[in-house]
């Protein structure tokens, strides 16, 4: 009986191994047919309605020979690294189809780092993307969303990056370290679905352009460069940010990680910051109060003159004031566009639950109105080696 | 039923067998008084052959009795025969002749108790004995007038001495390994364990090669329950032939259908003695340089002589150094391959982009690739054993320079393909014991995982793991302690716990005696020593 | 006359039932339905499930060592006895099969988009059934090495994603209406929770039935908390996000990002919906064997497991043509269905065998 029952048991194992085997490899692609999508670019025509799909694909083994010096005429002996294709459909998938015409690969996206919108595009509306982005399994959530400074995507995708050999993983580490340096924001592809899922909160996007220099030769080189930031209502772009506004922006959400601050008569770097939404509902009036707490160490004096504790002070209040005044730069700018980017509705949302319901449907009339308090708290830790002027 | 009746069906015709072979040999033979006849009946019996030495002579003070001495050429030792036994029944005898008579009964005795200077002797008047007696290196010694032999242990064969253990190497442990004398490896066992319990329990198996089988366990530790399963199934045992201990692990392992052993092996008398004491069963087999020992726990694989004979921390850390090499040596190749042909997302980004430009060019599918190259190498380790010891590292040269070397460069296979098969190669020797299940896992890993990647992969340990909790090694569960879950065993598990803090043997083997040790062993100054030079 | 012969010891009952309550909601999260207070709706569910379990086990109590088909047969006598009978062992038997869906559908969507479902299916329903039929202290003892695994990797998963966790995202409480959350709560109890009513099949053979009941307790309470930690977790790193997301584990696993080398760890969650659906689904299936066995008094469940597994996998293969049919079920209709077997079935039986004063095996403590 038991011997019976054994080999029952072994007979199960031979059938697994039958029907896998005879099951095939359905999911099975080399890696030397598949092609490394390193960035995606997606524009919409305003006028036709036609998507454009922009793929960067990493070329294996590509850029080997390493001779070339950032700025130095691309080509010679220097093996590609990347390759752009895109086409044009009047769908997505009509797009994305119309690549297998003339790429000979198949494109494999959980690499992909960075998502581009062209500006028209990103104009129009990408709600498209962002269903077909999270219905479909390939994509990556941490992957950063960009905004072309440039009206397509794929202008700013084949622009060689300096030190990286594939131009979409540069792209995102300028990105991450502008946003590590608290300039622009880094925005991921959750940070983007949580705001576009948010009733009132307005996306937003890294901008990136390209910045133009004459080389040595008097030849134009174009590299990339974050450019400023993105606000959407909806999934529409409706305005953008610049760098001042930017960093209010970040002031105010919380996102300062370290940075360097000029007020007028020194350099000073965050070293550590944190900032609060407090909402307050005062009859109709919604007041909202930014506070904000921050320590700095100073890193340029202008005066030739000893840091004294009434010098501390001073500074500290230049600090302030300039904190404040770029908060209340991007308030002030999100208020013209009428788009809630702080997520002071959210905020709201949290603490009024109830009143919420009313106010939520007409919050784009209410925002503008908003009275907004900003609060600073700024320390000065420590002051550099020396304590004494030169 | 059916299985019942073709068991009797069967058990009669192996009696019938037995009968059969009775009546044309010499089982119920008893030995004459002539001794004409006796001799006549050996000689048919143990044929022509030319080393069955039959040596008549006439003994006596007249020289009037009749004698021989029957041996095998080779197996007993000359001297002993020249000096113990010839010289003094030629020459004594005729001196004391007398004495027969009166204070012994018969003529065998009086040779036993007064004339035969060797140690061991016993009688005997079956003949089934005598001829295995004298064909495991006995002397019989027979005389005229006398229905009995005198049976004189004379073993005195070539034999190879003990040497270091050539497969289980130690670095700071004893450096003695068995040898093919089954003496020796008991002596070798009583030389580590003197205690009177030691019991060494003799069979002989194989009814044409009557091997000596010994099985030794600690009488007080052991459970009585695995030593007479032990001995039932060895008892089982009907075969013509033990050549080796590995012919009786075939014979009495748990689960002959599973790709996992179930029985220990080990060269080495200071391991088989650990074995001993921690409750376990040993077997010798008379020309084999192995002991087994049973029952064999899975984690067992991964302990390592020296895991006891150095401190504990380094041998913890080594542990678990062996558990990933062994986890190693079977996913490895099978994971590159499904991560490579199905899952290239899992791959960190940086690894990708070199493991695909490695993957340009290359005209085999990856599963394909990881199998040539996994068989290539065992291909070149079965060579690198099996041909002569200088040839052999021309072999691994050739294998590891020529082959690994070329085929990267000529684009065959990819480089990092040659660093995933070289280092299961490696690792695979880690754990000894699963060497071989090793190799045979990680090429059915990758043909899973060539099928269906990782989710094969995973099925396929459930599978394996399935079967694991299923075995038993001599009713011990083969993964005990880890399932059942026993914390207490967990000393001697994926840590090595101090000697001083293993105070118990492993609760699964359900020793005798559990305990091993006093309490409270962790070495500490004692009073007077603090005491010394240096002031507070 | 006993079918199964094997033991099982409480320890290993606990991280069965632990395995099997994992099952499914490795991904799948509970409590959906109630918006980002899905953790309330997950604490109310394991409270109601508490409840469901004290009954459940006070019958099993009552009668010692005897399946529910046993129990049946004795409370309401041959004929209804097997009726009942056989309608547990149908939602033992379909709900292995919704399991066996679940599990494909999320392979067939997030790794495998071209391996046909009866490949993934059968594969996983093969490797059940060769462990059913090694027994119940077989699949025990896989539980044991396998769910500690599993609590592992889900409490690492949940330590990597803590950078990425705002728990703003949670507020305010108590948003939804309370009625949907005391919906999303039943729905938590009936899945996952109360689906360890199969568990009647298993209980028999645990070795000492004094602590069944605490031990079963402690268990749902240790995942339960377990799998409020993790509803809270998804929903405090992924927002509304995890609202709408078929896997959000699955998801958040994917954004687990830390120095880009402890990263792309979704496989992870793989793993372990593969073990813990390998669990639950053996489970089931030895349950519905087993009480098939004892209603058709067979000497053994062994020769009808691999058919009654391919069965399983062929329910499984036809049930919902689509998973919007599936998710519709599981949130509207799985509820009620499952309330009749979970609460209603052991609890008339229990006060029926009370009003029948039936004390079979002369326990006092009933």
């Amino acid at each position: 009986m038991k011997r019976k029952v054994k080999a029952k048991i072994y007979l199960t194992i031979l059938l697994i191994l039958i029907t896998i085997c005879l099951a095939g490899c359905w999911d099975s692609l080399e890696l030397n047919k598949r092609s490394i999508v390193s960035g995606l670019g997606w524009d919409l025509d305003p006028k036709t309605g036609e998507v454009t799909f922009t793929v960067q694909s990493i070329v294996p083994g590509g850029g080997q020979s390493s001779s070339n010096i950032s700025g130095q005429q691309q080509g010679g002996s220097q093996t590609r690294s990347i390759q752009v294709d895109k086409d044009t459909g009047p769908g997505m998938y009509d797009a994305i189809t119309r690549l297998t015409q003339h790429v000979s690969r198949f494109p494999f996206y959980p690499h992909t780092k960075v998502y581009i919108f062209g500006k028209e595009g990103a104009q129009y509306g990408i709600y498209q993307f962002f269903d077909v982005q999270a219905r479909n399994p390939d994509s990556r959530p941490n992957a950063l969303i960009v905004v072309s400074a440039e009206k397509k995507a794929s202008d700013i995708m084949n622009i060689p990056d300096g030190l990286e050999k594939i131009q979409a993983f540069g792209m995102a580490a300028e990105i991450n370290l502008s946003a590590q340096y608290s300039k622009y924001p880094a925005v991921t592809v959750f940070d983007f679905q949580k705001r576009i899922m948010s009733k009132t909160t307005a996306p937003i996007a890294p901008i990136v352009g390209i910045a133009k220099e004459i080389g040595s030769e008097g030849r134009e080189i174009k590299k990339l460069r974050v450019a400023g930031t993105a606000v959407f209502k909806g999934d529409k772009m409706i305005g953008e940010l610049n760098e001042r506004e930017s960093s209010g922006l970040l002031w105010a959400i919380n996102k300062v990680k370290i940075g360097f601050i000029t007020v007028p008569e020194a350099d000073l770097e965050v070293v550590k910051a944190k900032s609060k939404i407090i909402p307050e509902l005062q009859g109709d009036k919604i007041k909202i109060t930014v506070e904000i707490s921050e320590d700095s160490d100073l890193v340029l004096f202008k005066r030739r003159q000893d840091i004294t504790v009434g010098v501390v002070r001073e500074l500290e209040k230049d600090l302030e004031k300039e904190i404040k005044n770029q908060v209340m730069a991007s308030v002030e700018k999100s208020f013209a566009l009428d788009a809630d980017i702080f997520g002071f509705g959210e905020a709201v949302h949290r603490k009024y639950k109830k009143e919420w319901k009313e106010l939520q449907p007409k919050w784009d009339d209410i925002y503008p109105q908003i009275e907004v308090e900003v609060k600073v708290d700024a320390h000065l830790k420590k002051i550099g080696d020396i304590y004494k002027a030169l | 039923m059916f299985r019942l009746l073709k068991r009797k069906l069967l058990q009669r015709t192996s009696d019938h067998k037995d009968e059969a072979k009775a009546g044309n040999d010499y089982a119920h033979i008893k030995l004459d008084i002539k001794l004409d006849d006796n001799l006549n009946r050996i000689r048919n019996i143990l044929g022509e052959s030319n080393d069955v030495i039959i040596r008549e002579m006439k003994i006596g003070r007249n020289s009037n009795i009749d004698a021989a001495i029957v041996y095998i050429d080779g197996l007993v030792d000359r001297n002993l025969i020249n000096h113990d036994i010839l010289q003094p029944l030629m020459f004594n005898l005729p001196l004391i002749r007398d004495n027969v008579n009166q204070k012994h009964a018969s003529l065998i005795e009086f040779f036993k108790s007064t004339v035969l200077t060797v140690g061991q002797i016993t009688e005997s008047e079956d003949m089934v004995t005598i001829i295995s007696d004298v064909l495991s290196g006995n002397i019989a010694i027979l005389a005229e007038d006398t229905a009995e032999a005198l049976l004189i242990d004379a073993k005195g064969w070539e034999k190879r001495g003990i040497e270091e253990p050539g497969n289980e190497v130690s670095v700071r442990g004893p450096k003695e390994s068995f040898t093919e004398t089954l003496r020796t490896n008991t002596a070798l066992l009583r030389r580590k364990i003197k205690d009177p319990r030691l019991t060494f329990q003799n069979l002989q198996i194989g009814e044409r090669t009557k091997t000596f089988v010994t099985v030794v366990y600690i009488k007080g530790i052991t459970q009585e329950n695995l030593i007479t399963e032990i001995n039932q199934r060895l008892k089982r045992i009907n075969t013509d032939a033990i050549l080796d201990v590995g012919y009786i692990e075939q014979y009495i392992e748990d689960a002959p259908q599973s790709l996992f052993p179930t029985v220990g092996i080990s060269e080495r008398p200071d391991v088989t003695a650990a074995k001993l004491l921690e409750g376990r069963v040993a077997i010798l087999v008379d020309g084999s340089p192995m002991a087994l020992t049973m029952p064999f726990l899975f984690l067992e694989g991964f302990q390592n002589p020296d895991d006891y004979y150095t401190r504990p921390f380094f041998a913890t850390m080594i542990r678990w150094v062996r558990l990933l090499g062994f986890l190693l040596s079977i996913y490895l190749p099978g994971l590159f391959v499904s991560l490579s042909a199905f899952h290239p997302e899992l791959f960190p980004t940086e690894l990708l982009v070199s493991v695909a430009a490695a993957r340009e060019g290359i005209p085999f599918p990856v599963v394909l690739e990881a199998l040539l190259m996994l068989l290539l190498f065992e291909i070149l380790r079965e060579a690198g054993l099996r041909l002569p010891r200088p040839l052999g590292q021309a072999v691994s040269i050739v294998g590891a320079l020529v082959i690994g070397q070329a085929a990267v460069s000529a684009g065959l296979v990819g480089a990092p393909m040659v660093i995933v098969v070289a280092t299961t190669a490696i690792t695979s020797f880690l754990v000894v014991s699963y060497a071989d299940t090793g190799v045979l896992f990680r090429l059915l890993m990758v043909i899973v995982s060539g099928f269906l990647g990782l989710f094969g992969m995973v099925l396929f340990s459930l599978e394996i793991l399935s079967h694991l909790v299923s075995l038993r090694s001599l009713g011990v569960s083969y993964l005990s302690p880890l399932v059942p879950i026993d914390f207490k065993s967990f000393k001697d598990t994926f840590i090595r716990a101090p000697l001083w803090a293993m105070d118990n043997r492993p609760e699964s083997l359900a020793p005798l005696d559990k305990k091993r040790q006093a309490p409270n062993l962790m070495p500490r100054a004692s009073k007077s020593s603090q005491t010394g030079r240096e002031k507070p | 006359m006993f079918l199964e012969k094997g033991k099982i010891s409480n320890f290993q009952l606990g991280l069965l039932i632990i395995g099997f309550v994992f099952g499914s909601s490795v991904i799948i999260s509970p409590g959906q339905g109630a918006g980002h207070d899905a953790w309330i709706s997950v604490a109310l569910g394991l409270m109601e499930s508490l409840l469901i379990v004290w009954i459940f086990t006070t019958l099993a109590k009552q009668f010692k060592g005897m399946t529910i088909v046993e129990i049946n047969s004795l409370v309401y006598g041959k004929i209804l006895g097997t009726c009942i009978s056989l309608l547990f062992i149908w939602y033992l038997f379909h709900l292995g099969a919704m399991v066996l869906d679940n599990y494909a559908s999320f392979f067939k969507l997030e790794i495998y988009a071209n391996t046909p479902r009866i490949i993934i299916i059968l594969a996983l329903v093969l490797v059940c059934i060769s462990t059913v039929g090694r027994g119940i202290e077989v699949l025990a003892r896989c539980s044991a090495i396998l769910v500690p695994i599993t609590i592992l990797i889900a409490i690492a998963d949940s330590a990597l994603i803590i950078p990425q966790i705002d728990l703003k995202n949670l507020l305010p409480v108590l948003d939804v209406p309370i009625s949907q959350i005391l919906w999303a709560g039943h729905a938590a109890a009936s899945f996952p929770f109360a689906e360890s009513v199969a568990f009647l099949m298993v209980l028999a053979f645990v070795d000492i039935t004094e602590n069944v009941s605490a031990n079963f307790l402690k268990s749902l309470l240790i995942v339960g908390i377990i799998l409020i930690i993790v509803v809270a977790r998804n929903f405090a790193v992924m927002g509304p996000m995890a609202a709408i997301t078929n896997y959000p584990s699955y998801l958040l696993a994917q954004a687990i990002d830390i120095g880009e080398v402890l990263t792309r760890l979704e496989v992870l969650i793989a793993v372990n919906l593969i073990t813990m659906g390998f669990i639950k689904v053996s489970v089931l299936l030895y349950g519905t064997v087993l009480g098939l066995a004892q209603v058709l008094n067979l000497h053994s469940y062994r020769p009808i497991i691999l058919p009654i597994g391919i069965l399983m996998a062929i329910l499984a293969l036809t049930t919902f043509g689509n998973s919007v049919n599936m998710l519709n079920f599981a949130q509207k209709g799985y509820p009620v269905y499952a309330a009749f077997f979970q609460i209603g079935i052991p609890l008339i039986t229990l006060v029926v065998a009370k009003l029948r004063k039936l004390n079979p095996t002369g326990g006092s403590k009933a």
